[in-house]
């Protein structure tokens, strides 16, 4: 991001202050400039969840206009449509451009679901060939396949220390509702009906697929893990795949390959082809005192040159150009961009798919509530089913009665 | 004895008082002296106590319009009628009493162990201090890397020793002892060092009495070492409860409140509902009601302190 | 009591005392060989005790986070505050302890202001700091958002009613009679506190400024509230190695060291006057 930055400032004659925050604390400091107008960001950094709540408050200016003044510059046509819309619109307009997107995918040993004596095994216990799953089923199966004891064998070889199937996200953050989404979407439901009440239904069955048959195949530290936890344990050679993970991990994840001898890692689409779709919408704030300014850096970020260089270094852009450019995805960059094609593929997959959450201006509160709620089943505090009826009670609260959503 | 008119400028040392006509009243001196640290105690104290007051008495959503209309004690009663409110408080109150009663037993018995050593005092002493040095939202960082289960030095050791290896942050059961034994960790050494003064302070002549009358190490103990220590005790166990009441960074750091609610103490739910979801409203409501439940428990504890220091200043 | 050497007592209480040792400072310990550890020797299972050693994290740490500010924000904040606040709590305190202004209740009400949660004050304070921040003397004086100002106002608040009972009985153990000659003598009051009291009361007075200077220096929250990055200090800016990669534990080692190392170094040169310290004078060291 530096380097970027220093571009902007070079070609711009503007000077660029960057505040690092932690992704934890972003929301948090952020609004609390805003609320207080102190206007002291002129951009800032939301998630998917918050856009709307801040785009219904007048905290963020939209940017129809310059957006079709410059739209030479800015190519609005080419970022991944679907994420385009769900992290930048809200109701009919424009809010700033999507930098950065961490639509999750899934990552798996590449080495272990190739090696023979797995696969033979594995076809004998469960009657279909080990392969990448299509299916929540069979990453289930899976899991519990790879789920091993030390002392019991991996790839022919004895284990030093205990081998789990899955990774999972399943602390108190906010990921354990990104990684849950995989499913609730691809059971056809979403985190709130078009009433704006939350899909128990659907949630329930998530949650309870997640407690009870993936749970138990995921390390202990599970509960206390985000996407650093389960990415430090695939590094250390303790889980076999991940549920439904972050795309822009895939540098990290690739790096299981030095770490552990043998291993090669793959990644996909996740099984049965939904998963989180999202982004870090970069946005102008009402308060900024340069406006023009600021819509500029924006645009300069989320534009095409500043894309390409991003994803050069590893980032993960969300410009289509960009993530179909053979130079780009070739071989020699497999590190840092290998997972652009599955990233391509997702997108593809679910192009018709919406969620109601980045629609309702409650956006953020319930993005915050969904995490600490949906983690007391996890942690076995409460059963899935309480927790969702709990859940459903809180966003009620939140939202005074039914959520409006505002397509 | 009355001093007659001896002006200080017979004594050519003194810096001279210009002669003052009638010298201020002692009760003007005293009043002028603490003027600057009441003036700004009073401004930032209760600027923000009426802040809270007003919002706490107010619809206020930070993120929807900030604060608006008088809605009299309908936060009150949205609070009190909160269950994860209660169920914080219930942590909150499990957590302190736990904390507070092993710290100071161990921090007793290390004193003790101390106290009977013959070489090497200074050393422990140094040493014992450390964590009291540390901060805990900087060090709790690095528990939290000690708990994992998996790359953590503590199950580590444990299994190495045949121990059963907790999930210490990931268990509902264990993770509020997660943080209970950070912050022993942290204030053990605190109350030893204390007790261990208070035990280096006592007068001699008692002991030596009970000695020559051949009173047992254990009598010795409970007739005379503990009564004494008493208060020096007292003290002290009232401010780590304040503290452990008050307790923060561990929580936001260690366990994030988490996992469920297990380890959501009430101020961490405070933040959780002032910081996160900017109810500024409830977030008073419950700094205060918070407030007058310590500010009345301390002054039922600490009215013997208090009078002491009354005493004391009025004995000179 | 026996006292031959190396009883069995004697090994066994020393053999305890060893134990607490260890445990009180091995995560200390723990966490600066961390930061000395290279990325891959980090998170793994089991821990790694053998290791090439490496300087990196602290570089990094200087280097892509402007540690330097950090640090020199931090000593800034705590020194100043702790300077303005050993001489309000001195004049303070001596008032007090000679005069007893207000029995034990103003001193109560001193010691209540400290209860409210910190995260209730947190918010009024952003806004009364946003305020003076924009106004000239705001201005001229460094007092504002994201100025230092800030954070030394803020911590003089925290730290004052603290600093105060501390130092109170301090004072009330300089014996009266000294005060009372040096009166007779036809100094003034002031001259009394400042030549006769104030020198007896140093002891009293470091322990308190210890204190207070290590409060400011790990504190967090308002550190993190009322600063964005040019007033950042070293507690917040161990967490700005949370990044979207994960969490960057050799620099957050390194960054914990670094806030870590001085208060220790501090704390063990000075631990013998901490003690008395630590019971607001009740207990001789």
């Amino acid at each position: 991001m530096d380097s970027l930055v220093k571009d902007f400032e070079a070609t711009h004659c503007v000077k660029v202050t960057l505040v690092n925050i932690d992704n934890s604390q972003l929301y948090d400091k952020q609004v609390i400039e805003m609320v207080g107008e102190t206007g002291a960001y002129d951009v800032v950094t939301l998630e998917t969840a918050e856009k709307a709540e801040f785009a219904e408050n007048g905290f963020i200016l939209p940017m129809d206009d310059y957006i079709k003044e410059n739209a030479e510059a800015v190519q609005y046509e080419d970022i991944a449509p679907i994420l385009a819309d769900m992290t930048t619109q809200y109701k009919g307009h424009i809010y700033g451009l999507p930098y950065y997107t961490y639509t999750a995918g899934y990552f798996y040993r590449a080495d272990l679901f190739e090696d023979p004596t797995e696969q033979a095994a594995f076809k004998e216990k469960y009657g279909y060939d080990l392969a990448v799953p299509t299916t929540w089923q069979q990453h289930r199966d899976i899991a519990e396949f790879f789920t091993r004891k030390a002392g019991e064998n991996l790839k022919g070889q004895p284990l030093t220390k205990d081998f789990y199937g899955v990774g999972l996200m399943a602390g108190r953050f906010q990921e354990i509702q990104d990684e849950l989404s995989a499913f609730v979407w691809a059971w056809g439901g979403d985190w709130l009906t078009d009433e704006g009440k939350v899909d128990v239904e659907t949630v329930t069955k998530a949650l309870k697929w997640y407690v009870e048959e993936l749970l138990p195949f995921a390390p202990p530290a599970a509960l206390t893990s985000s996407y650093d936890g389960v990415i430090n344990q695939m590094q250390d050679g303790q889980i076999a795949q991940t549920a439904g993970m972050f795309l822009d991990q895939w540098p990290n994840a690739v790096k299981t390959e030095e770490m552990v001898p043998g291993a090669k890692m793959g990644n996909a689409v996740a099984p049965e082809g939904k998963s989180y779709i999202g982004g870090f919408l970069l946005a102008v704030t009402s308060d900024s005192k340069h406006p023009k300014e600021a819509m500029d850096f924006v645009a300069y970020i989320g534009g095409v040159e500043a894309q390409r260089k991003f994803a050069s270094l590893g980032g993960t852009t969300t410009r289509m150009s960009i993530l179909t450019d053979p130079e780009v995805t070739s071989e020699a960059n497999r590190a840092f961009t290998g997972a652009f094609p599955t990233l391509v593929k997702v997108f593809e997959e679910m192009k018709d798919t919406r969620s109601n959450l980045f629609f309702t201006p409650f956006g953020a509160k319930i993005y915050n509530t969904l995490g600490p709620m949906l983690q007391t089943a996890a942690a076995g505090e409460k059963t899935p089913e309480q927790a969702v009826i709990d859940l459903a009670a809180e966003v009620e609260k939140i939202c005074g009665g039914a959520c409006p959503i505002n397509k | 004895m009355v001093s007659s008119v001896v002006s200080p400028s017979d004594n050519p040392q003194i810096k001279a008082d210009k002669p003052r006509k009638k010298a201020m009243s002692d009760g003007l001196f005293s009043m002028l002296l603490i003027a600057p640290a009441m003036i700004i105690i009073l401004f930032f104290a209760l600027v923000p106590l009426g802040y809270a007051m007003d919002v706490s008495l107010r619809f206020a959503d930070l993120t929807r319009g900030g604060i608006k209309e008088f809605v009299g004690l309908e936060n009150y009663r949205i609070v009190l009628f909160d269950n994860y409110f209660w169920k914080s408080v219930r942590v909150t109150l499990i957590f302190t009493v736990c904390a507070v009663s092993i710290e100071m037993i161990l921090g007793v018995f290390v004193a003790f162990l101390i106290n009977g050593a013959t070489v090497g005092k200074g050393l422990i002493r140094s040493l014992l201090i450390l964590p009291l040095a540390t901060a805990p939202a900087v060090t709790g960082l690095f528990w939290r890397y000690l708990y994992d289960t998996q790359f953590g030095l503590f199950n580590f050791f444990l299994g190495k020793l045949g121990l059963p290896q907790p999930n210490w942050l990931g268990d509902i059961d264990v993770a509020l002892w997660a943080v209970i034994v950070f912050d022993v960790w942290q204030w053990m050494p605190y109350i030893a060092l204390i007790v261990l003064a208070g035990l280096q302070s006592l007068p001699k002549e008692p002991f030596e009495a009970a000695e020559l009358d051949g009173a047992s190490y254990f009598k010795v103990l409970r007739r005379l070492t503990f009564p004494m220590l008493t208060p020096v005790l007292f003290l002290v166990g009232v401010l780590r409860t304040i503290d452990c009441l008050r307790l923060y960074d561990a929580v936001a750091v260690l366990t994030r409140g988490g996992p469920g609610s297990a380890t959501e103490t009430m101020t961490y739910y405070l933040y959780r509902t002032g910081l996160q979801f900017f109810r500024m409203d409830y977030a008073s409501t419950m700094a205060l009601l918070f407030l007058y439940a310590v500010v009345l428990a301390s002054m039922f504890a600490l009215r013997p302190l208090l009078n002491r220091f009354a005493s004391r200043a009025q004995a000179r | 009591m026996l006292q031959n050497r190396k009883s069995p007592m004697e090994i066994l209480r020393y053999g305890i005392i060893v134990i607490v040792l260890l445990w009180t400072v091995f995560p200390i310990a723990w966490m600066i060989v961390t930061s000395l550890k290279m990325p891959n020797d980090i998170m793994v299972s089991p821990p790694r005790f053998v290791f090439k050693p490496t300087i990196d994290n602290y570089i990094y740490a200087f280097q892509k986070e402007n540690f330097a500010l950090f640090i020199k924000n931090t000593l800034l904040v705590s020194v100043v505050s702790t300077i303005i606040v050993i001489v309000l709590a001195s004049l303070a305190s001596y008032s007090f302890a000679r005069y007893n202004v207000g029995g034990g209740s103003v001193l109560f009400f001193i010691l209540t202001t400290k209860m409210m949660p910190a995260i209730a004050v947190v918010l009024p304070y952003f806004i009364i700091f946003r305020e003076i921040g924009n106004s000239p003397i705001g201005e001229l004086l460094g007092i504002g958002l994201d100025k230092p100002g800030a954070l030394i106002i803020s911590y003089t608040i925290f730290n004052l009613p603290f600093a105060i009972w501390l130092m109170v009985s301090f004072f009330q153990d300089i014996p009266r009679e000294l005060e009372d000659s040096a009166r007779l003598d036809g100094y003034s009051r002031m001259n009394v506190f400042y030549r006769v009291v104030l020198p007896l009361a140093m002891p009293g007075i470091a322990v308190t400024a210890i204190f207070c200077l290590i409060f400011s220096w790990n504190e967090f929250l308002f550190a993190y509230i009322l600063t964005r990055d040019a007033a950042r200090t070293i507690t917040v800016g161990v967490e700005s190695f949370f990044t979207l990669r994960g969490i960057l534990w050799g620099p957050v080692a390194a960054a914990a060291t670094i806030s870590v190392l001085p208060m220790l170094v501090f704390v063990l040169v000075l631990q013998r006057y901490m003690v008395r310290g630590l019971t607001f004078g009740a207990v001789r060291g």
